[in-house]
């Protein structure tokens, strides 16, 4: 897995890029003509530490609050294609998701999560956010399989979206053509983690 | 799982208290069996034949550290706990082992999603401009 260290990653000079100049060394790797490293070592809002007894009220309330919404765990089914085949799986006896607390729901009104289980196709696109527009806050999506991800296979395609996170925001991408049932319900389990880590309060604490 | 109080009483008496609660809080379930083996992580693999244990629900593991992740088990014991195989990767030797092109690395890594060491992207194509820093040179009287 290729990983930027953070401390590496801060400690470093932006790189002259006259200094690599390609025709003195041919073997630049591309990651130095990169324009400015990337910090990757910064704490995520849901790392930063409580400072204050209010601080320690609120998230608790925020702790609540996340257990219930990860635990109603209400998708959207929006199978498109084969990925979708997979997804049926994960509510079948074998995986049974009822057992978690998901519970697939035809309407977009009433649920909280949006599964995009397949290509997305230029046609279907105006439907896909519609649909996602449709949910209620808060909601969440999972884009399930390469080309929901990014196209995938129909990437150079006419009449194919390069991939579901150019129409709605994408919390989880789950990779694999098709996934299996057990890789879409490590995706669930990753979005429920991110769900257990948000911190409600903090922007209302804020002002 | 089976619902017999026989065997939540049993089990619980074999693991003790202190492991049963623990097994209640993160399997929602109380198991007994024998220990298979334990992976670098100190993740701790166990087995069972009882009869009272339903089909597929006879093998499970034990994290090392709190937190549920199916990324923190090795691929071997992952197959192993899937019932890929029946031989558990710290039973298997010689030409049963595979050869990798790509050898494995030295230490499982779990997935770093969410966590800070977790995967970034960054861009790869070369800048099509370049800064300039202005390098005034001291003037030299003639």
């Amino acid at each position: 897995m290729l990983r930027l260290t953070g401390r590496t990653a801060l400690s470093a000079k932006p790189v002259s890029f006259a200094s690599l100049a390609v025709s003195s060394n041919r073997f630049v790797s591309t990651k130095d003509l990169t324009p400015k490293p990337l910090q990757t070592d910064f704490p995520l809002i849901s790392q930063q530490p409580n400072s204050s007894p209010l601080d320690y009220a609120l998230t608790s309330l925020d702790v609540i609050a996340n257990w219930a919404r990860k635990s109603s765990f209400w998708p959207v089914t929006f199978g498109l294609a084969c990925c979708a085949v997979e997804m049926m799986h994960v509510s079948t006896p074998r995986y049974d998701q009822d057992r978690l607390g998901i519970i697939f729901r035809a309407s977009p009104r009433q649920s909280d999560i949006m599964i995009v289980a397949g290509t997305v196709t230029n046609k279907m696109a105006p439907a896909l956010r519609q649909v996602f527009d449709q949910m209620p806050d808060p909601r969440w999506v999972i884009s399930m399989g390469s080309c929901a991800n990014g196209g995938g296979y129909y990437h150079y395609s006419y009449s194919v979206v390069r991939g579901c996170d150019r129409l709605v925001p994408v919390d989880v991408y789950v990779p694999g053509c098709p996934p299996t049932a057990e890789a879409l319900m490590y995706g669930v389990f990753q979005l429920q983690k991110k769900m257990m880590k948000t911190k409600l309060t903090r922007l209302w604490y804020r002002k | 799982m089976s619902t017999s109080i026989f065997r939540t009483v049993r089990n619980i008496y074999k693991s003790g208290l202190r492991r049963a609660g623990w097994q209640i809080q993160v399997h929602n379930d109380t198991k007994s069996g024998w220990l298979v083996g334990t992976d670098d992580f100190g993740n701790k693999f166990y087995e069972t034949d009882h009869k009272d244990e339903i089909h597929l629900r006879t093998r499970w593991v034990e994290y090392s550290e709190w937190g549920i992740d199916m990324s923190k088990v090795e691929p071997g014991w992952h197959y192993w706990l899937g019932y890929g195989t029946d031989t558990p990767p710290n039973k298997v030797t010689g030409d049963e082992k595979t050869v990798r092109a790509y050898p494995l690395p030295e230490r499982h890594h779990m997935n770093y999603t969410t966590t800070p060491g977790m995967f970034v992207t960054y861009n790869t194509a070369k800048p099509k401009t370049t800064a300039w820093t202005p390098e005034v040179k001291d003037r030299v009287e003639v």
